[in-house]
């Protein structure tokens, strides 16, 4: 052996041992935002995350080790985002959460891509969240917002019998178009179903008078009005719709869910949400109201939305995958992940392929909400998968 | 018939919400050359001003649960004292400053304020019931309108009528828009430069809680973002009516009021998404046809 080799094993061998002193720990980061308007979308799934690492770390950890967490703070800024992304890398993560958003989560989810890690966005609902945006090593636990829109068309077809839809959308984000592009792929494939008409609408806009006068003008109320729409101006835009006299069942994307807005609408009625998981206590799943509960001890306050559910989703299914690969290699556990068809989580069934780490059908939870009290009415996972090819046209 | 009735009392209602953003900016501009981008964030500090500070998802209403008789004064003199404290503090430090500094020190103000919000309130919008016995409908002549549109409207003409009044019949008015004509031959001749100053964006920020009140019962969202777009097109307003001149900011927002509302109706549902940007296409072709503006004041006019 050269002196030089010797050198060299020698060097690998001390660099192992004066490591920290937890090296055997396995680390997970969070790339996430802790400052910023991010951070109050990006908080409540951590928190989730945070209580599904700390079950399997009390159950004897992953593959026999403790999971440490990092983080690093993205200050809702895609620059510090990728700054995030190597942070954590640097401390060490094997996976790498990052923020709600596509748009604010792919600078970090791409610095671990380029790292060959695992990344795993914390809710995100676009397409481009996984494969096609980031790269194979990418993943959403959420389910597509497509799949919100076609599920409530297809829900109300065949539970409230509506064939005259109306769609009114917010052209603001690519999730509110989303929802819409959905319904747009439901709606032929339900006989009869049609739209009797169509009008767009935005965010900001401080008044949808003229929208909802179109609405009005219509021969005869629409069966159910699809609303693409998120947070603020979902609120103003439900308020004004009931203001106006429409009474008129409304389909909404999961966006809306939660209670903390009804008190802007009294009385609200006939309106509906689809939601991978209950809040209000009410989940057909008693574990999901053990979670709840949990979550309150943990954090204080009750899951402010279904938002909350796909973080402990998302290291559920990537420690059973690390486990099943019996590996950390990104590889395999991709490969782990990708051989995951309807496996059973607390929020509803996850498949991921090699085409898609994403869901393109999901079971839903209709949350009605009847005198400004939501509550699970029913539940429902749409007919046939949402092909891969309409989601990335759209 | 009924419909037309309708596209208009759409039109009046938005417009008067741009009018009266535009006149809290023009008032402001006139005595002192100053674009204030602050005003957004006076309009989202009102309507915060209703609440408890949490960051909480749900909100705790604190001041909006006050009897009505009560609240709306106690708004108006929020949104009327934080914009006088902003003079104070700020813009009176830029007295002399040109105009492109005091408009960057608006936008830093307007920073300030809005993660000040955001300290206090985090970014989730939160909802609150404000006179939801508003919304109720009434019919005029067959188009049925929610009670807050009517009294939007009436509320906006009523201050318009007061603010012309107080401008033309009283002293403080004379000097004010003595001030806004030509402000140094107005000291010289004796007006009192601070307290024109101040009276002026004492009225302005009380137009910014009125527009606060407004989009917060219309609504229900308090959001940190919500006086961005009012203040946006009410800048436009102003500059569309002709700077300094009141008159013309009014008649310019409600314009650009109606052109949006107009477009939602009139355009095919493939170009309904870019409304905006026929509404700013004919911003373009009126500044074109008039640079100066719509009324253009007689200060704006250079002399030789």
């Amino acid at each position: 052996m050269s002196r030089l080799k010797a050198l060299g094993l020698a060097a690998t061998f001390g660099a192992l041992i004066s490591g920290p002193a937890l090296a055997d720990d396995i680390v997970v980061g969070f790339a996430t935002a802790e400052s910023g308007f991010m951070q109050a979308y990006d908080k409540p799934a951590q928190d989730a995350a945070l209580i599904r690492i700390d079950e399997i770390n009390k159950a004897g950890g992953l593959l026999g080790r403790q999971i440490k967490v990092v983080t690093a703070d993205t200050k809702t800024d895609r620059a510090e985002g990728a700054k995030a992304g190597l942070e954590v890398l640097d401390k060490g993560a094997e996976l790498v959460i990052v923020s709600c958003d596509y748009d604010f989560g792919a600078p970090a989810a791409l610095a671990a891509e380029a790292a060959g890690k695992v990344s795993f966005f914390l809710c995100a609902e676009s397409i481009k969240a996984g494969i096609p945006g980031v790269g194979p090593h990418s993943f959403s636990s959420s389910v597509l917002a497509a799949v919100q829109g076609a599920t409530m068309a297809e829900w109300a077809y065949n539970k409230k019998n509506a064939r005259k839809f109306y769609r009114l959308l917010d052209t603001w984000t690519v999730y509110n178009k989303g929802i819409c592009d959905g319904f747009d792929w439901q709606l032929p494939r339900l006989k009869d179903a049609e739209l009797v008409g169509s009008d767009t609408f935005k965010n900001e806009d401080a008044s949808i008078a003229s929208q909802i006068s179109r609405i009005k003008a219509l021969p005869q109320e629409p069966d159910a009005i699809m609303l693409c729409t998120m947070m603020p101006g979902a609120v103003s835009a439900i308020k004004q719709i009931r203001a106006a006299g429409i009474k008129a069942p409304i389909l909404n994307g999961s966006g809306v869910d939660g209670s903390y807005w009804l008190s802007a609408v009294p009385d609200l009625s006939n309106f509906f949400v689809p939601a991978q998981g209950s809040i209000y206590g009410d989940d057909p799943n008693p574990k999901v109201n053990e979670f709840n509960k949990k979550y309150k001890e943990v954090t204080g306050g009750d899951p402010s939305s279904q938002y909350v559910y796909p973080g402990y989703v998302l290291i559920d299914v990537w420690s059973k995958a690390v486990e099943r690969a019996k590996s950390l290699d990104a590889d395999a556990v991709v490969a782990e992940l990708e051989k995951m068809k309807d496996e059973p989580t607390l929020f509803g069934p996850r498949t991921f392929t090699s085409e898609i780490h994403h869901q393109n059908k999901g079971r839903y939870l209709i949350i009605e909400t009847t005198n400004g009290k939501p509550a699970v009415v029913d539940e429902w996972t749409i007919s046939e998968a949402i092909p891969v090819a309409d989601l990335l046209k759209q | 018939m009924t419909a037309l009735l309708q596209i208009l009392f759409d039109a009046l209602s938005l417009g008067s919400l741009y009018a009266l953003g535009a006149l809290g900016i023009a008032l402001i501009f006139g005595v002192m050359r100053l674009v204030n981008f602050a005003h957004g964030d006076y309009i989202a500090f009102c309507v915060f001003a209703l609440l408890w500070p949490s960051i909480d998802a749900a909100a705790i209403v604190f001041a909006g649960n006050l009897p009505t008789i009560i609240l709306i004064p106690l708004i108006l003199a929020i949104g009327a004292g934080l914009s006088v404290l902003s003079e104070i503090l700020v813009f009176r430090r830029f007295r002399n400053a040109n105009p492109a500094t005091m408009m960057i020190a608006s936008f830093a103000l307007g920073y300030v304020l809005k993660n000040f919000l955001l300290m206090l309130f985090s970014s989730r919008p939160k909802s609150i019931d404000l006179w939801s016995n508003l919304s109720q409908q009434v019919e005029i002549a067959g188009a049925r309108i929610p009670l807050l549109q009517v009294i939007t409207i009436t509320i906006t003409i009523v201050i318009l009528i007061a603010l012309t009044a107080f401008l033309k019949r009283t002293r403080f008015g004379l000097e004010m828009r003595a001030a806004a004509e030509n402000f140094t031959m107005a000291r010289m001749l004796g007006v009192k430069a601070n307290r024109v100053i101040m009276l002026a964006f004492a009225i302005s920020g009380m137009l910014a809680a009125a527009i606060g009140l407004i989009l917060a019962t219309q609504s229900g969202t308090v959001d940190i973002q919500m006086g961005m777009s009012v203040m946006l097109v009410a800048f436009i307003a102003t500059v569309i009516g002709g700077l300094g001149s009141l008159p013309g900011a009014v008649i310019a927002g409600f314009l650009i009021g109606g052109a949006s509302v107009l477009m939602q109706v009139i355009l095919p549902l493939e170009a309904r998404p870019f409304r905006d940007a026929f509404v700013y296409g004919a911003v373009i072709a009126c500044l074109i046809w008039r640079p100066q503006g719509l009324l253009a004041p007689k200060s704006a006019k250079q002399r030789v």
